[in-house]
């Protein structure tokens, strides 16, 4: 081959080269773009990277994992509170704007107390600030303006006080039921 | 869980919602129930501080204590109902959400509800939200802020005689109450292997410890201070007690943060940290000098632009700054007007026990309160090749902190210092190197223009020491050209495992 033919030969190996490298380097990120969550009882979802690293756990493991072959597990989260866990982090990881994601999070929040203590347990698990901040107010907001009596109902909770120590306890919280 | 926090500016975090580590120490019990009496002395049990009036007659017990009880009841189960499946500070975290009065009638639903409303952390955040640094503290939170929400109410009515709560469990409660309560163990103040020097010259320093990164406690320094001879509570009150000065993430007149740290017993105690204090009362900067060693002070270059660098510290016992490393990669000098502080540093590539940096360095978590460190990591150092660094430093001294070393103080009484932060000629390039880093608008603090520092900077030094900074990197050169490389058993064995290294 001639000089030129040579060098153009050359040429293209490298730029077949870099294509070759692009490719793989898009592969690579094509799969960092998923990951895989198991619950408690085996149940598998593949979730996006941008929704799941709403949950700062599952981003400290991606910074330090270097395998997102692998599911990450979560004992402690059953597949039917995973499921709403990760359907909080896709909305939120959506362009949807703050009023529409409030108006969201309000009829999200709409749950069973027994799944929104659930919720709360698997947002602070999975480090999720958001979805906790969420779920704490909304229990908040079923303690806030109401009285004793109604607190305990909807809890189940039951008085241990005796009579005279409720009388005195009443004494020494007189200002907050001014 | 972890949460990271944010530490390289000299305030604490405005709401300790920060989440534990499982503690490392096995399970505490106490010895005695009664409230009234010292718990029994032992290697195991800790001193509590003396106080004349508990903020509640309660008694919160590590959970340890529950399975010596013959019918393993938890008032602390019964009373929460539904909500006992959540952690203690979850629990807490939505009782954040609420306002005064609300916590004020929850207290009286059950006796394990009254525990946690009497939680003195939600009522501080309380106080800190609504009224800033504007408050006249009365010997509890809680009170605190009945007192100025509720001025008619007699608030000595509120101490919390009612009840008597004494079969509560919980070690996230117990280990908040004790922290609160604990004195400084003799074990923990008494290594004292700093070097120490009087009457040096500014030569020997350079040389023996700047240039060497090593710590050194200075004697004698502080002898000809105005400061030394008048500052005392009476004379600041006079001066400037009505002035308000940075405290934590509030602002409070000084006579008003005598108050509070006279009266007050908690965990994290709010520090009295404020970057300026000169610009708020000129006569102070004119009555402390700047030790001979440390007068070459190159980020003043850049005059009014120059982020933070000293600080006026007022804090009671157990005030302090857990683990950090002084921002901008400067170097640092503490001196003590009154009191003393217990320090304990640790080297730039060794990472203390308990203390975990995001690979960025932008966020260190150190979940754990000064207190608690020493209680559950302190031991540990004892066992280790590269031990830390640790003294008291007292009235009258001085210790130069080198650049890059970590380092957590507490005050082991009422103490008042200042410090100062500083580029020499010998760190300017770390320095430069640190300005420039990728991530620097997160990790340059004490200034409103991070991003342009380094460039200022570098111009500015370059107008007033013209090729200084060449000169520096030639030399730098010359040095790893000839330096040895350490063995590799040498490097990695007294660290503990996945030490993290603060390159610069």
């Amino acid at each position: 081959m001639s000089t030129t033919e040579e060098i153009k030969a050359t040429e293209e190996n490298k730029t077949m080269t870099e294509d070759n490298k692009m490719t793989n380097e898009e592969n690579k990120e094509d799969k960092n773009k998923t990951v895989t969550l198991e619950s408690s009882d085996g149940a598998t979802f593949v979730v996006d990277v941008a929704a799941a690293t709403l949950s700062q756990a599952i981003k400290h493991w991606l910074d330090e994992e270097n395998d997102t072959d692998m599911a990450i597990p979560f004992p402690n989260v059953t597949s039917t509170i995973l499921a709403m866990v990760i359907e909080y982090c896709k909305k939120h990881a959506g362009p949807e704007p703050e009023d529409a994601l409030k108006e969201w999070d309000a009829k999200f929040a709409n749950v069973d107390q027994t799944v929104m203590f659930d919720l709360i347990l698997a947002a602070n698990y999975m480090d999720i600030k958001g979805l906790l901040d969420l779920f704490c107010q909304s229990v908040a907001d079923m303690i806030k303006d109401k009285t004793v009596e109604e607190v305990r109902k909807i809890f189940n909770i039951e008085n241990d006080f005796t009579e005279e120590e409720e009388r005195a306890l009443r004494d020494e919280h007189k200002w907050a039921f001014e | 869980m972890l949460h990271c926090s944010k530490i390289l500016s000299k305030t604490l975090k405005p709401k300790p919602k920060s989440k534990k580590l499982k503690s490392k120490s096995k399970p505490k019990t106490l010895k005695s129930t009664n409230p009234k009496d010292p718990f029994e002395e032992d290697d195991e049990a800790f001193t509590l501080k003396p106080s004349e009036s508990s903020t509640t007659n309660h008694v919160v017990q590590p959970l340890g204590n529950l399975y010596l009880t013959s019918n393993g009841h938890n008032s602390r189960d019964s009373g929460l109902g539904d909500l006992k499946i959540l952690t203690d500070e979850l629990v807490l975290e939505i009782l954040g959400f609420l306002d005064g009065n609300h916590l004020g009638i929850l207290g009286t639903v059950s006796r394990s509800l009254y525990v946690f409303c009497c939680h003195e952390p939600i009522w501080r955040n309380l106080v800190l939200e609504k009224f800033g640094g504007g408050f006249v503290f009365n010997g509890s939170w809680r009170g605190t802020y009945v007192e100025i929400c509720y001025p008619e109410f007699d608030v000595s009515r509120a101490k919390g005689d009612g009840v008597v709560v004494r079969d509560f469990y919980s070690d996230y409660l117990f280990q908040s109450w004790l922290c609160a309560g604990i004195e400084m163990r003799e074990e923990w103040i008494c290594r004292d292997n700093v070097a120490r020097r009087r009457g040096i010259s500014v030569e020997e320093f350079t040389r023996e410890f700047e240039e060497k990164n090593r710590p050194v406690l200075l004697e004698g320094c502080m002898d000809d201070w105005d400061a030394m001879r008048r500052w005392d509570r009476r004379y600041l009150v006079e001066t400037c007690g009505d002035v308000r000065f940075a405290v934590g993430p509030v602002e409070m007149r000084l006579e008003d943060y005598f108050v509070y740290a006279d009266n007050v017993r908690e965990e994290r105690p709010l520090y009295l940290f404020d970057p300026n204090f000169v610009k708020k009362v000129p006569i102070l900067g004119a009555q402390y000098d700047v030790p001979v060693y440390f007068r070459e002070d190159l980020f003043s270059v850049l005059g009014d632009e120059r982020p933070d660098y000293r600080w006026i510290i007022i804090g009671p016992a157990g005030s302090g700054s857990s683990f950090h490393i002084d921002p901008n990669s400067t170097a640092a000098w503490n001196a003590v007007i009154k009191g003393s502080k217990k320090w304990v540093l640790f080297p730039p590539d060794v990472v203390p026990p308990g203390v975990h940096p995001s690979p960025d360095g932008a966020e260190v978590a150190c979940p754990v309160s000064i207190i608690e460190w020493f209680m559950n990591f302190y031991a540990e150092t004892k066992n280790w090749k590269k031990k830390p660094t640790e003294c008291v430093c007292k009235a009258g001294e001085v210790i130069f902190v080198p650049n890059g070393w970590w380092h957590l103080v507490i005050n082991l009484e009422e103490s008042l210092a200042i410090t100062q932060n500083y580029v020499c000629r010998r760190n300017l390039l770390n320095v430069l190197d640190f300005l420039k880093k990728p991530n620097a608008s997160d990790l340059v603090s004490g200034t409103s223009d991070r991003v342009n520092l380094h460039d200022k900077f570098k111009k500015a030094i370059e107008v007033l020491c013209p090729g200084t900074i060449d000169q520096l990197l030639r030399k730098e050169e010359e040095k790893t050209a000839n330096a040895k490389k350490l063995p590799f058993w040498e490097a990695a064995t007294d660290s503990n495992a996945g030490a993290f290294k603060f390159s610069f």
